[in-house]
């Protein structure tokens, strides 16, 4: 379920970063959340000249004024402050992997029920009730 | 009003399938939630090689996600995921480990 969709401007990022912060925001969701590593989706999108794009989990036009942006979609029900130091530690590891300053990369995470995805053919449990087996997905192979 | 949106990876659903697969995911919508719920419209999305990650690892994974109509019950949403899942996997001869179907409410704001 953890989406992250970067916005970035065309030929800002090569091959080796685009994989190192697909990496980093692994961790730091995994981190945070103990989800299961191979749940978390990052996906970059090269843009011409963006200024807004539109939400993965229905919070409509995400409007931006840098040239970075971080869109992410998580499950619902973790606290604003759970949230808040998610976004923090993906902007703080996109800064250092892509070296732009803070300045140039924002974002946010919006969010929806668990139940109303299905990963690996199993409806989502929600956040803090995961049960054991879930974290098998982790040997899934992609 | 029913609008989904997949998100596939390049190289791992060809062209040719994707008229059949937004089909199915008509009928699957029509099937399980009334025809007076349509239309149902599909559009898609290709992540070029080397810019889809899943685990930190390149991914092949495709999302299928929708807004649906409010006031769907858990157990016909379940039953309409499961129904896409199970037509996406049969027509594209991927596994359910590479697939994630969602359905929002349609005045669901994030």
């Amino acid at each position: 379920m953890p989406m992250y969709r970067c916005m970035i401007p065309k030929g800002s990022l090569n091959y080796s970063q685009r994989s190192e912060i697909a990496t980093a925001f692994t961790d730091v969701h995994c981190g945070i959340s103990n989800a299961p590593r191979n749940f978390v989706h990052v996906q970059f999108f090269e843009i011409d000249e963006g200024t807004s794009v539109q939400d993965s989990h229905g919070a409509g036009d995400l409007k931006f004024d840098t040239p970075f942006f971080i869109a992410g979609g998580n499950r619902a029900g973790r606290p604003p402050a759970v949230r808040s130091q998610i976004l923090d530690g993906l902007v703080n590891r996109f800064c250092e992997i892509a070296s732009v300053p803070k300045s140039d990369v924002s974002g946010y995470i919006s969010e929806a029920p668990a139940s109303w995805s299905m990963e690996d053919g199993q409806i989502l449990p929600e956040p803090g009730q995961e049960p054991a087996e879930w974290y098998a997905h982790d040997a899934v192979a992609d | 009003m029913i609008r989904f949106q997949c998100t596939v990876q390049e190289g791992y659903v060809p062209l040719e399938l994707r008229g059949k697969l937004a089909n199915s995911i008509e009928d699957c919508c029509l099937t399980v939630l009334g025809s007076s719920q349509g239309p149902v419209t599909v559009n898609w999305i290709e992540i070029p090689k080397g810019f889809g990650f899943r685990g930190g690892q390149p991914s092949s994974t495709s999302q299928v996600r929708g807004q649906i109509p409010d006031g769907c019950n858990p157990d016909t949403r379940a039953l309409l995921l499961k129904k896409i899942g199970e037509e996406w996997c049969a027509i594209t001869g991927a596994g359910q480990d590479e697939l994630i179907v969602s359905a929002r409410d349609e005045s669901w704001a994030g």
